[in-house]
């Protein structure tokens, strides 16, 4: 179900950006593979683009109510924290586009028209941190802005509320 | 007056007589005076950032021009270089008295030292010759980059790599070693005009970039050194320059302060040791303390997140005293000297015994994350304000970045999964 929007986003490009690194080398993906592999993410539901100029992953996320197509660029990874975009500008309850910086929503300044989510700050990041633990980062942001459209809490409620 | 003339210049000046045998052999040089001080100091090429009040100047090895009208009229100095001695002559006031008689006075002449001279009063405690020899890389020229590569160049350090991009700014001045003249200035020139000043025989690259957006040209400046100092102010770059110098397998010093500069650590990193990576999942290691000195760069590093208001990030950054940051500078001197000084031996050899720790860490007051920290009186062995602790850091088994290739022990996410699997019961 997921082809079609593969084919959909690997023709993006983009031109602003700060970082000219490559992505990562080969045996880091490969064991990035293993680990999605090992907590069995489906292969359909994630794809490596690492011949483009800028190297990105795209995984499918699904919540209890949609699918949502994330892109993780891989420029500079995994020495820097990646920018994950969910590949449309989602709203919130009230109808506000989620397309600048927001801390109470876990958002930030909005690229290509997606919504971008703030996974990791700088202090935290560590190049150790896998892809996998990533899109189960921004899997968990997708239900928790899925409870915010019912009730109108922001994601910080929600991850003040887990802990 | 007093007048000073460099004597590697004269030595160079009579090695070209000698090997042309042409005599006389005039060099049309300049002097620089700063005014009203009565200070004259005397070069053959026009110094790169002149000084003073300049006026032309003579070098020649024939005492005949000070006889000749043509000299009279075009130079108000000459200095006469003569196989074993140099003597320097400046015209009297054309209002003088004594004038008529003569125009030139001779006045008392002092030497700039030559290379060899320049670091004689270290030798000894460092053995200056092998150190004109090292190179090292200096990441980052904001308060720690510029002190230490100060501090290097006056110990004999003999070629730097100089990067950053950043230009000096009124916010970095208290810290910086650059002063007002410096403003706006980029801190690679700023710098070495500031080593040269030091060591004029020191060779000095600079690299106005990015290091981020250059990871080939990091590697090549990595490669080419001795030892590397990391005193940038983001992990970004800390991570990308760690993977280089795990990759050269070259010694690398990393230095910064905690908010307000309460205190600071260094952590150093020896091939097959613990790298920096290793550091940051260790106790004693606070991420999240660290000083955070302009807005701008914090955010453009992640560092202060985008959603932060002006007002919030304002208050984030709290900039310490420079003289809160002058003992973490300084320990990082002297664990490069000992470092590039392995080897030879050297009076600073002996503290090899001392510096055996990966990670240092120093207490300027007992503030933050130091609040509990003991007082010097009956702190026996513990950490104590105003005192080096030093502790050794266990390497990360499967470390991304100095572990094995293809064997890093990737954070799976364990702890965010059964969060995810709590909400989505929700
Ligand atoms: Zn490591």
């Amino acid at each position: 179900m997921f082809e079609g929007l593969f084919s959909l986003l690997s023709s993006h490009s983009d031109d602003d950006d700060d970082d000219e690194c490559a992505g990562p080398p080969p045996a880091r993906i490969q064991q990035e593979i293993a680990v999605l592999q090992k907590k069995n993410v489906p292969e359909h539901a994630y794809h490596f683009f690492l011949d483009e100029k800028k190297p990105y992953v795209v995984f499918a996320a699904r919540t209890k109510k949609r699918v949502y197509t994330l892109r993780i660029e891989l420029s500079g990874f995994p020495n820097n924290v990646p920018k994950v975009f969910v590949t449309k500008m989602l709203k919130d309850k009230y109808g506000e586009k989620l397309d600048s910086a927001d801390g109470s929503m876990h958002v930030l300044e909005s690229e290509h028209g997606w919504t971008r989510i703030c996974h990791y700050g700088d202090a935290s990041w560590t190049p150790n941190v896998s892809l996998y633990k990533i899109y189960v980062k921004c899997c968990l942001w997708l239900n928790m802005y899925e409870l915010h459209l019912e009730t109108g809490n922001d994601i910080e409620y929600y991850l003040n509320h887990q802990k | 007056m007093l007048a000073f003339v460099d004597e590697q210049e004269i030595l160079d000046f009579r090695a070209h007589c000698a090997a042309t045998g042409k005599s006389p052999q005039d060099v049309a040089g300049v002097a620089c005076e700063w005014e009203g001080e009565g200070v004259l100091h005397f070069h053959q090429k026009r110094p790169l950032h002149g000084y003073g009040k300049e006026s032309p100047c003579l070098f020649t090895d024939d005492c005949a021009a000070l006889e000749d009208p043509v000299c009279i009229e075009k130079y108000g100095y000459i200095v006469v270089v003569a196989e074993k001695t140099v003597a320097a002559f400046a015209q009297y006031p054309k209002d003088s008295a004594v004038r008529k008689e003569c125009v030139w006075q001779n006045i008392d002449l002092q030497y700039i030292p030559s290379r060899e001279n320049l670091y004689s009063r270290s030798q000894g405690i460092l053995e200056v010759g092998a150190l004109a020899a090292k190179r090292v890389a200096i990441v980052g020229l904001g308060s720690f980059g510029s002190q230490i590569a100060i501090e290097l160049a006056k110990a004999g350090i003999g070629e730097f790599s100089l990067l950053d991009f950043d230009r000096v700014e009124l916010h970095n001045l208290m810290r910086h070693t650059c002063g007002i003249n410096d403003l706006g200035r980029l801190k690679t020139d700023a710098l070495y005009d500031a080593i040269l000043g030091k060591n004029p025989y020191a060779k000095v690259d600079k690299f106005p970039v990015d290091i981020n957006q250059n990871l080939k040209l990091l590697d090549q400046e990595v490669s080419r050194a001795d030892l590397v100092i990391c005193a940038t102010d983001n992990n970004k770059s800390r991570f990308n320059l760690n993977e280089a110098v795990v990759r050269n397998r070259k010694v690398c010093l990393y230095g910064r302060a905690n908010t307000r500069a309460a205190g600071g650590d260094v952590f150093r990193y020896v091939p097959d040791g613990p790298c920096y990576n290793c550091l940051l999942g260790n106790a004693w290691y606070d991420a999240e303390s660290e000083e955070i000195t302009n807005v701008e760069s914090a955010r453009h590093n992640g560092q202060i997140a985008a959603y932060v208001s002006a007002e919030d990030a304002a208050a984030k950054v709290q900039v310490g005293l420079s003289a809160d940051i002058a003992p973490i500078c300084n320990m990082m001197v002297k664990i490069a000297l000992v470092e590039l000084s392995r080897g030879i031996d050297s009076g600073i050899s002996s503290l090899e015994h001392e510096l055996v720790y990966d990670y240092y860490m120093w207490a300027n007051r007992r503030e933050n994350r130091f609040e509990n920290w003991s007082a010097m009186p009956g702190a026996g062995a513990k950490p104590t304000i105003l005192r080096w602790y030093g502790c050794r850091i266990q390497k990360l088994e499967g470390c991304a970045q100095c572990g094995k290739s293809g064997f890093a022990e990737l954070d799976e996410g364990d702890d965010v999964e059964e969060m995810l699997k709590k909400i989505s019961s929700c």
